[in-house]
């Protein structure tokens, strides 16, 4: 009577990454589409045949008729694994035209499921979806999992949305009661639309998205093996990584008098790591000037080792002194240039954006002598 | 350091001599010599002796050799803190180089004199001969030459300012710094060139520019791509809501009650029909008894009409009968009148055509008289001016006989006084031959005796003289033949002369002349006499005796009445014949009027006859027409009946009836229901399928995932111009940060020496100023009225000026660092025009005051009014 199956989300095939330079744009788009495959097999390596998706699989209501088209193939490749394809927000019943090409070009072990209505996925296994009706259904759509299955059957319920209120720091209060899988006795409530993995509840999980496409989860990315030995067992849910890219954004505090490279390397991923790791190190704290420069030299030095690479220093001040303005000049016109930017900079009567752009220009100059020497 | 006194010898222009300048004092020395002095010897000497070291034998060490060869030799006497010293070098041969001290001792010698040297230029002189000796015929502020000294002396004479200026200011370098500055400013202006302009816009074709052109490229096809996906959502709705619309409107069991509404209101309608059916044939009954009923009421009523209207013609026709009557017995008697007024009228006419008769004879007769008399006086003037005339034709007759004028005679009068002087002159050259014989011989010529009064001879000719032969006597008038043609041409033109005048001699034309003037005369009088007579001409005045004899000769008979008193009894029988007139007019006005209306009234009585006649004709036979009119009116009762009976039945009727617009009215609404349906049906599913046209065209442009990677791209190159543009910024905020401390390190650089040279600057050009560069270290730009001038465009005179002026701030510099350097003047201010080089004349007595000026000059008395101490300079042999 066990049922395994792998649970997953928020596939977001076709995402374009336009932000992103052309080269890692495409590497980016590629991993999206592999993970069909990364996902066949960990469902294989957890003895499910079922893969789960709950919603998001598209990243657009109409993605192009490649992205389609490709999702599709890939997926009829892997014949022995049975695909369940929901709707999420995303790519929600709205959506019509993706539905009804998905419908016209399914792959004979694709499951789509756009009625709110019990599915039996096997003897005595019982899926009782929520497909999203439209972007924002503005309603509890998993109330349709309530719906009567036959006496002792597993209920595993598959839905798409907002426990908490994702998109906001603060986590409002959502649509989905979180305890939905209590009040409609299911036994599983696989949940798709945030990105990182989570526990909701012991048999409410969000899956997180198998190919990560953002900094803002710390999660590694995968899916969730899922094991079910009975109705009203608990269910064993284990995580299994499916990602190529690692998206970092580690943090750095930094202080004048600190070793800045030694700080930046235990932050960095192994050399092997590098060229699939998106990396944005956000700098904090202050440096000299002398130490900044280094700092920053020393980011343009590892900034080719990544995929992608970028740097916030937006919140790292420049601490300035007499000394420091030495190694500008000791006097003469060079110091009195260095002298009088560092007044704006501390120049409380000036906007923010000028002070800034005052010490934009001291750090300009700084450079500048260093690198035409004495 | 103060000169005192300089020697030469052997040196170029004092070969195998010896000359010395002594006695230089502490302000201005001037040394005032003609040209070939060797004044720019001395300068060239002194130059040697500090610059060139004694083993030298270079360029400028031989230009001061001699032609005559020989060891060039210099020596200079100078006032050091320390005391006096002379200086001492020769070169070429035995070369040497000496100090001593006032006493003679010798201080240093060879090198080490040379060192002594060094450091006294090292000291005191740096780069005197560029800072503050001014070599003849340098304009600028520093020699221009291309030559290795020349070079050599402008970069000693910068390093000189550079460290004159260092003294008194600090480091340039540190102060403006320097090549780092240079370098550092350099960066960022090529780091600025290669993003933006001048103006801080994104330059073309630069990073900057590119992340913004690629930025607008990128919203641009965003919102083309945006347009599509809201195409593309708005179709997709629009599906959702046609799918939507389609399923309510394919519903069957609306359908069918749709149909089964429409049947029952189809019956009802049925029924409705029938009904009214019923109603339309009792409201045809109806119209049939009303209209029996009123067409018998028609025929009573249009009888008993005619019988008032045939009682009515009869009347009429008997009042017409009785008014014509009436209108011929007043017509008659109007004719009477009529005739009367017409007699009297006629009466009158006659007797006014009879006055006017008479008085046309009597008026015909006075003008009868007046005519004759007139025909008289007219006769008289006739005959006068017709003797006028036929004298005033004789005169011209007898004129046109005289051709000679006044002129003419000029001419012949003229001519003939030529004639007489020719003829005279002729005469008197004539030999005259005069024989007085005295024996019976005779002296013949030409066969006949010698006249006896003597002969004139014009030509050779010959005398037979009998007994002796033949002599010929010629009078030798051959050369003067001329005058002869002369005479005869004067003859001829005389008688051309009185040709003209029509008279044989000058007497003649004369008298006919006098006969001319006298005829003209006559025929002017004649001719006024005539003109007063016949102003018109005669004709004129024939035409007009003609008609006044034929008006005295046309009348009758006097009649003998008195005009005034006929035209008096006209003027009464006009207006009695005017009256009769208008009488007769009203007269005949009436009679008219009445015949009309005589006319009228038969014209009424003939109408009222035919009437009459007309309605006997309509209304047949008075009897039967009264027979008819009773029938019928017997008839009426029963036809009143049936129309009550009619109407009852319609009444009956029109209660009970259903409402047939209303059953109408629902089964066109329910038709139109079904029919809507049915065409909603096709419609919306010919929209769904425009829909999914659309979409599916639009789905295949992967436009969601085109328009997000869009959006990400221009994100990303926005912010990039973001980046671009604050580097700008941020490079801009740099470079004018490092500009402004340039110039302000500039201007604390250099303003010892403005400080220095703007007051004697004003002494030529007030309020002028000038800028320094901070290459060269001299002044490159002057401003006068707040244009700046660059120096080298200046005339050579002010820049000749502003270079001494220069010289003499950098002397006071140097006055004012403690090393007070002696400045020379070789022949400077050759350029200066007379206002100018007396104000450089105070300006060069200012800074004497504390400053030895030695001024070498050959423009004596330019130069008498600088002042100053007068050198002499003693040249003796070596």
């Amino acid at each position: 009577m066990s049922y395994s199956f792998l649970h997953s989300s928020d596939l977001h095939l076709g995402r374009a990454y336009g932000g992103f330079p052309e080269d890692i744009r495409g590497r980016l788009r590629e991993a999206r589409h592999t993970v069909i495959t990364r996902l066949a097999a960990a469902a294989r390596g957890a003895g499910a045949a079922d893969v789960l998706l709950a919603g998001d699989t598209f990243d657009a209501e109409t993605p192009s008729p490649e992205t389609l088209r490709h999702a599709l193939r890939a997926m009829a490749a892997e014949a022995d694994i049975r695909w369940v394809l929901m709707p999420g927000n995303h790519d929600s019943l709205a959506a019509s035209e993706l539905w009804r090409r998905i419908k016209a070009d399914s792959p004979s072990n694709l499951l789509v499921l756009t009625e709110a209505s019990p599915v039996a996925l096997a003897p005595g296994v019982w899926l009782l979806p929520a497909p999203c009706t439209q972007r924002r259904p503005g309603r509890d759509l998993t109330d349709a999992m309530s719906a009567a299955t036959p006496e002792g059957a597993i209920r595993i319920g598959l839905g798409h949305g907002a426990i908490m209120d994702f998109t906001s720091d603060e986590g409002s209060a959502g649509i989905i009661p979180p305890d939905r899988a209590q009040l409609s006795g299911l036994d599983y409530l696989g949940l798709g639309d945030w990105h990182g993995r989570m526990q909701i509840g012991p048999a409410t999980w969000y899956s997180g998205t198998p190919e990560a496409d953002g900094f803002k989860h710390d999660t590694a990315p995968g899916a969730l093996a899922v094991r079910i030995a009975a109705s009203g067992a608990p269910a064993q849910a284990g995580m299994v990584p499916t990602g190529q890219f690692q998206w970092l954004r580690p943090a750095l505090d930094l202080l004048p008098g600190e070793d800045t490279a030694a700080r930046l390397s235990d932050i960095l991923p192994p050399d092997a790591r590098r060229r699939d790791t998106l990396l944005r190190v956000e700098a904090a704290g202050r440096l000299t000037l002398a130490e900044r420069a280094g700092f920053e030299a020393q980011l343009a030095a590892i900034a080719p080792d990544f995929g992608w690479f970028d740097s916030d220093l937006s919140r790292l001040t420049t601490e300035v002194k007499a000394d420091d303005l030495d190694l500008i000049d000791r006097g003469g016109a060079l110091r009195r240039a260095a002298d009088a930017l560092l007044s704006e900079t501390a120049d409380q009567a000036l906007a923010q954006a000028d002070r800034d752009l005052a010490e934009l220009a001291l750090s300009r100059l700084y450079a500048l002598v260093q690198e035409v020497g004495v | 350091m103060k000169i005192r006194a300089i020697e030469l010898t052997n040196l170029r222009r004092f070969a195998g001599q010896r000359a010395r300048i002594e006695g230089i004092g502490d302000g201005i020395s001037v040394l005032s010599q003609p040209n070939e002095f060797g004044k720019s010897t001395f300068f060239d000497g002194l130059h040697a002796l500090f610059f060139q070291p004694h083993r030298s034998a270079k360029a400028p060490v031989k230009a001061l050799q001699p032609h005559a060869g020989g060891a060039p030799e210099a020596a200079v006497e100078i006032d050091l803190p320390e005391g006096r010293f002379r200086l001492e070098k020769r070169w070429l041969s035995r070369a040497t180089a000496r100090v001593l001290d006032a006493s003679g001792r010798l201080i240093a010698q060879e090198d080490e004199a040379e060192a002594w040297i060094d450091r006294l230029i090292g000291q005191d002189l740096a780069g005197p001969s560029g800072l503050l000796w001014v070599r003849q015929g340098v304009l600028g502020m520093e020699p221009e030459g291309a030559s290795a000294a020349e070079k050599s002396e402008r970069e000693r004479a910068l390093h000189a300012r550079r460290d004159l200026l260092s003294s008194v200011a600090g480091e340039i370098e540190m102060m403006t710094g320097g090549r780092r500055m240079d370098q550092v400013l350099a960066r960022v202006n090529d780091a600025l060139a290669k993003l933006a302009t001048t103006t801080l816009r994104p330059r073309a074709g630069g990073e900057w520019a590119r992340a913004v052109d690629e930025a607008a490229t990128l919203a641009e096809q965003r919102a083309g791509l945006e347009v599509k996906a809201a195409r593309l959502g708005t179709d997709l709705r629009q599906r959702t809501a046609i799918t939507r619309d389609l399923a309510q409107c394919a519903d069957p069991t609306a359908r069918a009650r749709e149909v089964e509404a429409l049947t029952a209101a189809e019956q009802t309608l049925t029924s409705a029909e029938r009904h009214a059916e019923q109603m339309a044939k009792a409201e045809g009954e109806l119209r049939l008894a009303r209209l029996s009923a009123g067409q018998g009421a028609e025929a009573i009523s249009r009888l008993q009409q005619l019988q008032a209207r045939l009682a009515r013609a009869g009347i009429e026709r008997d009042k017409a009968q009785q008014a014509l009557t009436e209108s011929e017995a007043v017509a008659q008697a109007a004719a009477g009148q009529e005739a009367e007024a017409v007699t009297r009228h006629e009466t009158a006419r006659e007797e006014l055509q009879t006055l006017a008769n008479r008085l046309d004879r009597a008026q015909r007769a006075q003008l009868a008289l007046a005519a004759r008399d007139r025909a008289a006086s007219l006769a008289v003037e006739y005959e006068r001016a017709e003797r006028q005339r036929a004298a005033a034709e004789a005169h011209r007759a007898d004129r046109s006989l005289l051709k000679v004028t006044r002129a003419l005679l000029d001419l012949a009068e003229k001519a003939q006084a030529a004639r007489d002087r020719l003829a005279l002159q002729d005469e008197a050259r004539l030999v005259s031959v005069r024989l007085n014989y005295q024996g019976e011989a005779r002296v013949m010529i030409d066969g006949r005796p010698l006249p006896a009064d003597g002969l004139r001879l014009r030509g050779a000719t010959g005398l037979d003289l009998p007994g002796i032969g033949r002599m010929t006597i010629d009078p030798g008038l051959s050369a003067e033949s001329d005058l002869a043609a002369q005479l005869v041409r004067a003859d001829e033109a005389l008688a051309r002369a009185l040709a003209a005048c029509a008279a044989p001699s000058i007497a003649h034309a004369r008298k006919a002349l006098a006969e001319t003037e006298r005829l003209d005369a006559a025929i002017r009088q004649a001719d006024d006499m005539l003109k007063e007579l016949a102003p018109d001409g005669m004709a004129a005045l024939q035409t007009c005796l003609a008609e006044a004899r034929a008006a005295a000769n046309g009348v009758e008979a006097d009649p003998g009445e008195d005009a005034v008193q006929l035209q008096e009894a006209l003027r009464v029988a006009r207006d009695t014949e005017a009256t009769a007139l208008t009488l007769r007019r009203e007269a005949e006005t009436r009679h008219a009027t009445l015949r009309e209306t005589r006319a009228a009234r038969e014209a009424a009585l003939q109408s009222a006859e035919q009437a009459l006649a007309a309605v006997q004709a309509e209304a047949g036979d008075a009897v039967d027409l009264a027979a008819r009119l009773q029938n019928l009116t017997a008839a009426q009762p029963a036809l009143a009946q049936a129309e009550a009976e009619a109407t009852e039945t319609l009444a009956r009727l029109t209660a009970d009836a259903p409402d047939l617009a209303t059953a109408q009215a629902a089964v066109s609404r329910l038709r139109s229901v079904v029919e809507g349906r049915r065409r909603d049906l096709a419609r919306l599913q010919s929209d769904l399928a425009g829909v999914n046209g659309s979409i599916g065209a639009l789905a295949d442009e992967g436009i969601e995932e085109a328009l997000d990677e869009l959006r990400g791209r221009e994100a990303t190159a926005a912010a990039r111009a973001a980046r671009y543009e604050r580097e700008v910024k941020s490079l801009a905020r740099l470079r004018s940060a490092l500009d402004e401390a340039r110039r302000a390190a500039r201007e604390a650089y250099f303003s010892p020496v403005l400080r220095e040279i703007d007051p004697l600057l004003s002494i030529l050009h007030p309020g002028a100023a000038l800028r320094i560069d901070d290459t060269s270290l001299l002044p490159t730009i002057l401003t006068r009225a707040g244009q700046d001038e660059a120096l080298d465009i200046l005339s050579g005179g002010t820049r000749e000026q502003l270079a001494i002026l220069t010289r003499l701030a950098f002397a006071r510099l140097f006055a004012r660092s403690g090393r007070r350097v002696p400045m020379i003047l070789d022949d400077a201010l050759v350029h200066s025009d007379d206002d100018r080089i007396e104000a450089m004349f105070t300006a060069l007595h200012r800074v004497a005051q504390d400053q030895q000026i030695i001024v070498l000059t050959c423009r004596q008395r330019a130069f008498a009014p600088l002042g100053g101490e007068r050198l002499v300079a003693r040249v003796e042999g070596a």
